[in-house]
């Protein structure tokens, strides 16, 4: 019973969220009404905007010592997470037979470990630092806590089921990355689809003005 | 009829024949090579000895540990059965899988007793709300890192000992092998994030926990928990040094031996791998029972002491009970906030009326 809960009406309603949850906010965003700019070009808004969406990657040399921590933690959760997500064998097989129709090479078994220990580490700390900064602390939301908490259940449990001798622990898995998407679209998870798009605008606001930032 | 048949030469061959054959029968034993040996304990009327002992004998190796050989090429692959493995369960059960819970058990209600008893250790003149810095976001979350890895190995590892005995009995064995499953699979992937943590809490606190003068002094009048006198210390006390290092040697020592059991595909042998798994539990024991007393100290057991891994900053009348040197270069340093900046450092601006004592901490 639970099981068919799961993997049946609990699995396409958190897919239906997630699908229109994603597209609806994204449309919002692109049909924002903003002010015109009239003010004269001083500079290529669309290499503003290729600039930005690059240079964003690292960080500025001022700060860059201050944010150490955040940057190196950063780079490894996300990166870890990334490999879990597209490359992890059961992720592959699961997308090649429920969803996509096709498959690609999954990454072997002692690089998905190596992978879910950087996203553990990266994410932990992040977490902590979001804690045990006083200004971290203050500009962070619930939703904020909500996220990194979530996340790392699915990642828990998803690694806890990895033994494949018992079924209970994938459900369990199931059930948090349904939890997951239906949370997805209504949360700062959506960074992961309008990160590029925010730089972009950003990188053309500064290209047009001639900023150099 | 009769008389014709004995003196015939058929009658002699018969004769013969039958007379060699008796002296076979009689003489067989004894010629058909040497027996098992005789125990002079065993009564010799009941002889049945299997003669499959001496090949299980040989198999097992228990008498002779002479490795044989095999087209399998690997580490052991010559050894049938190993006997230390047994020695080695038999030791597994005996002693930690016997004792862990007890001494756990017995350092909490030692813990407790303490508290009822002697309470929390104060501050002379209390918390004063005037705030100086002691450590930085990197460390804090470094600490809190290591403890919450620590924690999570902690729990599954003990799930993994003791499991079988504490929870079967409680859960069944369907749900425990499923709890024990994931364990295993959340243990071996959080070693080697506590065995990171570890090395960064080495790099970074090294320096500062280094033995000097006067930490002896420290030692030899208890740290101040006992009795009320005065105990001066540095940055870290004598006790906080000794947790460190205590931390660090066990901590890499279980985290080696981790390695080694879960790898064992980088050619260790069986007995490297039951020498590690008996370091690995016994370290662990050792560090999770101290670590209570840590987490008792660090919280309810002293007064204001959690505050430095929270915010920070520690209050400079905590800071002179327990760390009197360090508070005295604080001071010359003139590093000591007021309770107002210390508030509005951590976003909770405070009126001045408000900054009572130990407004600022709560």
């Amino acid at each position: 019973m639970i099981e068919y809960l799961i993997k049946g009406p609990l699995w396409y309603f958190s897919l239906a969220v997630f699908c229109i949850g994603v597209l609806w906010q994204m449309a919002r965003i692109v049909f924002a009404k903003g002010k015109t700019d009239l003010s004269v070009a001083r500079g290529s808004a669309s290499s503003g905007a290729i600039r930005n969406v690059f240079s964003r990657f690292v960080p500025h040399r001022e700060i860059a010592a201050q944010i150490r921590l955040q940057v190196v933690a950063g780079y490894m959760f996300h990166l870890g997470l990334f490999a879990l997500l597209f490359f992890a064998a059961p992720h592959v097989h699961f997308l090649e037979k429920h969803l996509l129709g096709f498959g690609w090479t999954p990454m072997p078994h002692w690089a998905f470990i190596v992978a879910a220990q950087f996203a553990f580490f990266g994410l932990i700390l992040l977490w902590l630092r979001r804690m045990l900064n006083s200004v971290s602390r203050l500009i962070s939301t619930t939703d904020d806590h909500i996220t990194a908490i979530l996340t790392f259940v699915v990642m828990l449990t998803g690694c806890l089921a990895l033994g494949k001798g018992f079924h209970a622990l994938n459900l369990l898995h199931f059930f948090t990355v349904e939890l997951l998407m239906v949370y997805f679209p209504f949360s700062c998870l959506m960074h992961a689809f309008t990160f590029i798009p925010s730089r972009a605008f950003t990188g053309a606001w500064f290209g047009r003005r001639g900023i150099d930032a | 009829m009769l008389d014709s048949f004995r003196s015939s030469i058929l009658y002699d061959v018969l004769k013969l024949t039958s007379t060699l054959l008796l002296v076979f029968m009689l003489t067989a034993p004894a010629t058909a090579g040497p027996g098992p040996p005789k125990r002079p304990d065993f009564p010799q009327g009941v002889s049945t000895t299997n003669p499959g002992n001496d090949l299980w004998r040989e198999v097992r190796q228990r008498d002779l540990p002479v490795t044989g050989t095999s087209q399998v090429k690997g580490v052991d692959s010559g050894v049938l059965i190993n006997v230390e493995g047994d020695r080695w369960a038999r030791f597994r059960i005996d002693n930690p899988v016997r004792h862990a819970p007890t001494l756990l058990v017995a350092v909490v209600l030692v813990l407790l007793a303490f508290y009822v008893l002697r309470g929390k250790v104060g501050i002379e003149g209390g918390l004063s709300g005037r705030m100086v810095f002691r450590f930085t976001d990197y460390e804090r979350s470094l600490h809190w890192c290591l403890a919450i890895v620590f924690l999570f190995l902690a729990i599954t590892g003990l799930i993994l000992l003791l499991g079988r005995t504490l929870m079967i009995p409680l859960f069944g064995h369907h749900l425990f092998s499923l709890i024990a499953s994931a364990s295993k699979e959340g243990h071996n992937l959080f070693g080697p994030i506590f065995l990171v943590s570890l090395l960064l809490m080495l790099v970074s606190f090294a320096r500062r926990n280094i033995y000097e003068k006067g930490d002896l002094t420290w030692l030899l009048k208890g740290g101040g928990i006992v009795g009320k006198g005065h105990v001066s210390g540095g940055f870290f006390n004598m006790g906080e040094k000794s947790w460190y290092w205590l931390v660090i040697l066990v901590g890499l020592a279980i985290s080696i031996s981790g390695l080694i059991l879960v790898f064992p595909n980088f050619g260790q042998g069986r007995v490297i791998m039951m020498v590690s798994n008996v370091v690995h539990v016994f370290g662990a024991i050792v560090l999770i029972a101290v670590s209570i007393g840590h987490m008792y100290l660090g919280s309810i057991g002293t007064e204001g002491s959690s505050e430095g891994m929270k915010s920070g900053y520690v209050d400079i009348n905590w800071a002179e009970a327990h760390h009197d040197r360090w508070a005295k270069t604080c001071h010359e340093n003139d590093e000591i906030l007021s309770a107002e900046e210390f508030a509005r450092l951590q976003g909770n601006p405070i009126d001045s009326g408000d900054a009572t004592t130990g407004a600022a901490n709560d």
